[in-house]
């Protein structure tokens, strides 16, 4: 191996968002301005999955806004699961468009294993 | 074979290794997932990295 790079997933693209709900069979994103306890916000709003209120990713900025009051309105393994499917689905849009192929393997402590063949040799 | 492998946590963190690249090759490789994915938190240049990286310089030296 030649490096090694870790990365704080941002959601920062709508395709690869609309990718993820479908991947988790939440309802698909919507666009737009909605409520949250603490007030509104603007953004991709998702609904995930037992959670009183939705997320809004602000893809401009990469951050999201979210009420879930110490998971008492939402657990917060649920966001996990949708920062790693987006995470997922974005790194094969990504690639895809590099020209690459593309193949995922769960891993047995949860994480999935993405492997993209860049081909050509060393 | 070049390959890269990115694995996901659990928790959404990503990890991004290059495999079979010699010398920066695999910094341009994988910037196009960095900057896709988020913010680089670690990076952890290997072994091969800066083996290779010498031995390009050694050889520029000799022409």
């Amino acid at each position: 191996m030649s490096h090694i790079v870790e990365i704080r997933t941002q959601v920062k693209d709508a395709v690869a968002v609309e990718a993820a709900c479908r991947r988790l069979h939440l309802a698909a994103p919507t666009y737009g301005s909605t409520q949250l306890y603490s007030g509104t916000a603007s953004g991709v709003i998702v609904q995930l999955r037992d959670w009183r209120y939705p997320i809004v990713f602000n893809t401009a900025a990469g951050n999201a806004k979210f009420d879930n009051f110490n998971e008492r309105w939402g657990k917060q393994r649920e966001l996990d699961k949708f920062l790693q499917a987006y995470a997922c689905e974005k790194c094969k849009i990504e690639s895809r468009r590099q020209g690459h192929t593309v193949t995922e393997q769960p891993l047995a402590d949860g994480s999935i294993k993405m492997t993209i063949n860049t081909g050509g040799a060393a | 074979m070049t390959k890269i492998e990115v694995v996901i946590s659990p928790t959404g963190e990503t990890r991004i290794t290059t495999l079979g690249y010699s010398g920066s090759d695999c910094q341009t490789a994988s910037r196009f997932l960095e900057n896709a994915l988020g913010i680089r938190e670690k990076e952890t240049l290997t072994s091969e990295f800066h083996t290779s990286a010498q031995q390009q310089s050694q050889t520029e030296e000799g022409i």
